[in-house]
């Protein structure tokens, strides 16, 4: 289920030569500066690690989570319990430490699953509320329960039997700069995988990720459990380094603070948590040094936050959007762009196989006393191209909604190939063979071209094939960054995308609004390869009715929620009614 | 005295969705414009009373440049925008929509002089209304401001047409009453038999500007200004 | 016994349920969910502290200072989100309030000091006993009809006032309102600075029975939260009964020692399972 594949391929070995630098310049480091001097970057490496972890969750996956060091917490406290009662000490010997601290990740990973349930149903502040909440219930536990080493009065064992003297302080820097290499390595590749695309998915829109076949549930659950398990890392590190927790160490206010502190840097960029583990420390040490009240470190990361919060910029984005500015001409070919793409040969309206591929009947929807949709039966012939008009508020939409299990208590049955689709979520709908785009740009512009390609497309398309479909569509190449594409381009690429999934049948909804008269007929002539190029059948609404003659081998109108009329293009459009519904002149005739 | 739109362009995301549009709305007349969709109306109204900002040229109410005041100062101004979509205050009754805008009690009656139907729901609360009812309220409401333009977007919208045309002779009343109408509507037919002046809009351009009636009596060039 | 203590869960009750109350308030016309309700209440009781025992100001006048003080800042507050984040998600005009309660808190460090000084007291003593022998005690009284008072008072100036009927407008439709020449701004402001009052009364009456550092005051907004969340953020009726109930279960399994961990929970749990139940129909959100 979990593919790692980094975006841009020829470059998968990068990060793990990054890492490997940063363990030598560690090692370097712990070599060069005197160990007394070690405890603040330690803690910076510690505090950094933690952030790593929150920038998944808030930064990546758009879902605001207060209680980061309670999941440090955790880890600590588990760790230290292993240690305490010396549990495998005569197994794994010096690397018991190791052993304990990814088990401590492990259960932690299992908390950050039960704290991420309620985000399933809930969103954006409240679920703010709610893991503050959760964070200072733990926060009281804690100071109820302590800590096992302060209970047991005593201190754990470091790693690999290093000493609490400056020789062990040395030791821990160095395991301290392995483990947070290895953590971003981690989270790194994580980031460009399958999890890491449905992430940044949520994070901008849950319906659309439901709509490309991934589940919500797991997107979200993932990255709870995987912000946790970095969590407890960062808790089980900070116990080898102290020795002995103390509950103070992972008060509410300090996860709020961590929340700001992410906010400012945004942390889901491995080398701005380092920045903010980096500010984390070192400003407090500035002040101190000053003689300055240690508070005012606060007082500033409170008047950053005011300001991060307010213009909705992070320092890593405002960074690396300047950068791309800069090569955005480089990245985007000029010759992009349906209207200037080479002509496609014409090809005529796709004709059917005769077979009935998407059969709706009866489809009712009603929203309280308003009937939206009235016993809507429409038949999809296998390799068409069905367009569905009608004027504003017809319920074409709708209609799309229940079809693709966003409107459950809907009234009729739809199945798909002989096979119902009735009851079914909206993810099974999508991988079952029917996909729906959006009105709305529902495209998450943190993915490159690419990750959202093979996001979308889940393993049916080739890397070929993926160019391939892009070309046709005159859509940017996949090392694009999304946030460099206009929107109208963005939608053409969620029509390639959606095409590259292979469904049966594929529900568009006004794709080419926001294009040109001139793309309009690029884009026509496109779709009506798509049937037998690709072997999707399409149902499409459109407005612009030059570009449903353009394309479809029959036509249904809606109006009012009701079909008005079902044929082929001749018959519909000489229907008086068909006009007189269309342009609203119910006085006209 | 008139409310001017000078060869403004607006751009929203990539592109403009409105180039070098030029209108005038002259006080006690109904100007009509129609276009498909997408091709810029809503937009256009919202310049005008400033919920999306202008790139270039000017918006001119009575010979004041307001392009760049604020949506209240706008309206204090004496423009009114009815935004598609039936923009009731759910939680509020009748009476407290109209109490918004009706300074004074004649306000008040004259807004409900409009639609004396809605006297004896004074006291609901609007999102219980119908659809038509909750429409009357919200053009009663922009009247009770005492505008001296006012904006119509797409009253029909969800509305069956026979109660949209409840709306059209008040429509034409509010006009008589010396304020500038500027109306858009999907049903082209009826907004221009009360219209004076007509736009067709296509793709963020004007492609026809006249009078109203030359619309109606040649249906071709309705026709293709929506179809194309 | 028990009944003691679930009237001694009611002091924090009421609190909670005042909290909830303002942050429904806030949430319903401000669309913000503001973390630093409490903490603006706290720094304008430390300044009243301050104004009393440094500069030996008659406490009354202390009090109003102080009150003025929270109003202010919450106003303040108010201002910056509703300039720059007028058509902002609720989330990010909220996410701007939880820095400004890591500020507020640790400025009250640096002006006010480490040590936490007693509040000067305002009301005190017992007021009456129940039969049973739980004692109810004046401030407990004072704090549930403040609680009473704030709810049927906002209601009531919602329902009734010009004014609050624009407060009501800009809620439902914000742009509809500001087209009709309503000042969303200042509309906006006014809520924050006199929740902020409301705020600083609060503490100034419970401060002196409650632990009073900066940062387990201004903590207080976390149950308030949870009360305001039994209402959904919608209803401040919900939200009153919901903060006396957190308060009263509290109390109730104060008398418990060995479930004391039990009780941290008792609140969370419960607020999640309501609003699960309350979601159960959607399928994932209909706006994005």
């Amino acid at each position: 289920m979990l593919r790692v594949r980094v975006a841009s391929q020829e470059k998968w070995w990068l990060p793990l030569a990054i890492g490997g630098i940063a363990i030598a310049i560690g090692i370097i480091i712990a070599i060069v500066i005197p160990a007394d001097s070690l405890f603040r970057p330690t803690t910076i490496l510690v505090a950094s690690i933690s952030l790593m972890g929150l920038g998944v969750v808030t930064g990546t996956a758009g879902m605001i989570a207060l209680c980061q060091l309670s999941f440090a917490a955790v880890g600590a406290w588990i760790v230290e319990w292993f240690s305490v009662n010396d549990i495998w000490g005569n197994i794994f010997g010096n690397f018991s430490f190791v052993v304990y601290m990814l088990i401590a990740g492990v259960g932690t990973a299992a908390i950050g699953v039960i704290v991420g349930l309620p985000a399933l149903r809930l969103r954006g502040v409240n679920l703010a509320v709610i893991t503050l909440g959760i964070a200072a219930a733990f926060d009281l536990t804690l100071q109820k329960t302590s800590f096992p080493a302060l209970v047991a009065g005593k201190h754990i064992a470091r790693p690999f039997g290093l000493g609490s003297d400056f020789g062990g302080d040395k030791g821990i820097f160095i395991f301290a700069v392995v483990t947070t290499a290895l953590v971003a390595i981690a989270i790194t590749y994580l980031q460009h995988s399958r999890w890491g695309s449905s992430w940044k998915s949520v994070a901008f829109s849950e319906r659309g990720t439901a709509s490309a076949g991934t589940s919500v549930q797991v997107a979200k659950l993932t990255a709870f459990a995987v912000s946790a398990f970095v969590g407890g890392i960062a808790g089980g590190l900070f116990d080898s380094q102290i020795t002995q927790a103390n509950f103070s160490s992972f008060s509410p206010l300090q996860s709020l603070g961590m929340y700001v502190l992410s906010a400012v840097v945004g942390s889901h960029l491995i080398d701005m948590a380092l920045l903010g583990g980096i500010l984390f420390v070192v400003i407090p040490w500035i002040l101190q040094l000053l003689k300055v009240p240690l508070e005012w470190s606060t007082v500033i990361f409170g008047v950053l936050g005011i300001q991060a919060l307010t213009t909705g910029s992070n320092l890593g984005t405002d960074i690396r959007n300047g950068f791309r500015r800069r090569r955005a001409k480089a990245m985007i070919p000029t010759e992009v762009g349906l209207a200037s793409s080479q002509a496609i040969a014409a090809v005529e309206i796709p004709r059917g196989t005769g077979k009935v591929l998407l059969d709706i009947k009866g489809l009712t929807v009603e929203f309280g006393a308003v009937k939206a949709l009235t016993n809507v039966t429409l038949a999809v012939e296998e390799g068409t191209i069905l367009g569905l008009i009608g004027p504003n508020g017809a319920g074409k939409s709708t209609l799309i909604d229940a079809l693709t299990g966003f409107l459950p208590e809907h009234g009729g049955t739809v199945a798909l190939n002989g096979v119902s689709l009735d009851k079914l979520a909206p993810n099974r709908i999508a991988r079952g063979g029917l996909r729906r785009t959006y009105q709305q740009d529902r495209v998450p512009p943190t993915l490159s071209v690419g990750a959202y390609m093979r996001f979308v497309s889940r393993g049916q398309a080739k890397p070929a094939e993926i160019d391939e479909i892009l070309a046709f569509f005159a859509c940017p190449p996949v090392r694009t960054p999304l946030s460099l594409v206009d929107v109208g381009t963005r939608r053409l690429i969620e029509v390639a995308a959606s095409i590259a999934a292979k469904p049966q049948v594929l529900l568009l909804d006004e794709p080419a609004a926001g294009l040109s008269h001139d793309e309009h007929v690029a884009f026509g002539d496109r779709l009506r390869q798509v049937p037998s190029r690709y072997g999707v059948t399409i149902l499409l609404i459109e407005h612009d009715l030059d570009l449903v003659r353009s394309v479809s081998t029959s036509i249904t109108v809606l109006n009012f929620g009701e079909v008005l009329a079902s044929g082929t293009q001749e018959s519909v459009l000489s229907n008086p009614e068909v006009l007189k519904a269309y342009m609203g002149e119910t006085e006209l005739l | 005295m008139s409310l001017k739109l000078n060869d403004v362009t607006v751009s929203r995301g990539v592109g403009p969705v409105i180039s070098n549009v030029t209108l005038e709305v002259t006080p006690g007349e109904v100007t009509t414009l129609v276009g498909p969709n997408g091709a810029g109306k809503t937009s256009l109204l919202e310049s005008l009373s400033g919920v999306i900002g202008i790139s270039s040229g000017s918006i001119e109410l009575d010979g004041v440049d307001i392009s760049k005041m604020s949506r209240r100062r706008r309206s204090h101004a004496g423009l009114a925008h009815v935004q598609q979509g039936r923009m009731i205050f759910p939680s509020l009754t009748v009476k407290e929509n109209l109490q918004l805008t009706a300074r004074t009690k004649a306000d008040m009656d004259g807004a409900l002089a409009l639609f004396p139907e809605l006297e004896k729901r004074l006291d609901s609360a609007t999102v219980l209304l119908s659809g038509g009812e909750q429409q009357m309220v919200v053009l009663a409401r922009a009247f009770a401001s005492k505008p001296k333009y006012i904006l119509l977007d797409e009253m029909s919208l969800g509305l069956a047409p026979v109660v949209f045309l409840r709306l059209i002779p008040v429509i034409e009343q509010i006009a008589k009453t010396g304020v500038g109408v500027l109306l858009v509507e999907q049903f082209a037919h009826l907004a221009l038999k009360i219209a004076s002046d007509a736009l067709v809009i296509t793709s963020g351009h004007v492609s026809y500007h006249g009078a109203a009636d030359a619309l109606l009596t040649n249906p071709e060039l309705l026709k293709k200004a929506y179809l194309g | 016994m028990w009944l003691n203590n679930v009237v001694a869960g009611l002091t924090p009750g009421a609190t909670y349920a005042i909290v909830g109350v303002l942050l429904t308030l806030m949430s319903q016309l401000t669309r913000v969910v503001n973390f630093a309700q409490v903490a603006v209440g706290m720094f304008g009781g430390y300044i009243s502290l301050t104004l009393v025992t440094k500069m030996h100001l008659p406490i009354f006048v202390g009090v109003i200072v102080g009150v003025l003080v929270a109003a202010i800042l919450s106003a303040l507050l108010g201002w910056i989100i509703a300039t720059w984040l007028s058509e902002a998600s609720t989330s990010a005009r909220s996410a701007v309030t939880v820095a400004g309660l890591l500020f507020l808190i640790s400025l009250a460090f640096i002006l006010f000091g480490y040590r936490n000084q007693p509040f000067p007291t305002i009301v005190a003593g017992p007021l009456f006993t129940l039969p049973g022998g739980a004692v109810v005690s004046k401030v407990t009284v004072v704090v549930i009809v403040l609680a009473i008072v704030i709810t049927v008072g906002s209601w009531a100036f919602l329902k009734f006032t010009a004014f609050g009927v624009k407060l009501r407008a800009v809620s439902d439709r914000q742009m509809a309102a500001e087209l009709l020449g309503l000042n969303v701004k200042m509309l906006n402001v006014s809520v924050w600075f006199v929740t902020g009052a409301i705020a600083g009364i609060t503490v100034a009456l419970v401060g002196p029975s409650a632990s009073n550092d900066y940062v387990t005051l201004s903590s207080i907004v976390i149950p308030g939260a949870a009360a305001a969340l039994v209402g959904a953020f919608k209803r401040m009726d919900l939200a009153l009964i919901g903060g006396l109930a957190i308060g009263a279960i509290q109390g109730l399994f104060a008398g418990f020692p060995n479930l004391l961990i039990v009780r941290d929970w008792v609140p969370i749990i419960f607020i999640i399972l309501f609003l699960l139940w309350n979601q159960r129909k959607e399928v994932w959100d209909v706006a994005r």
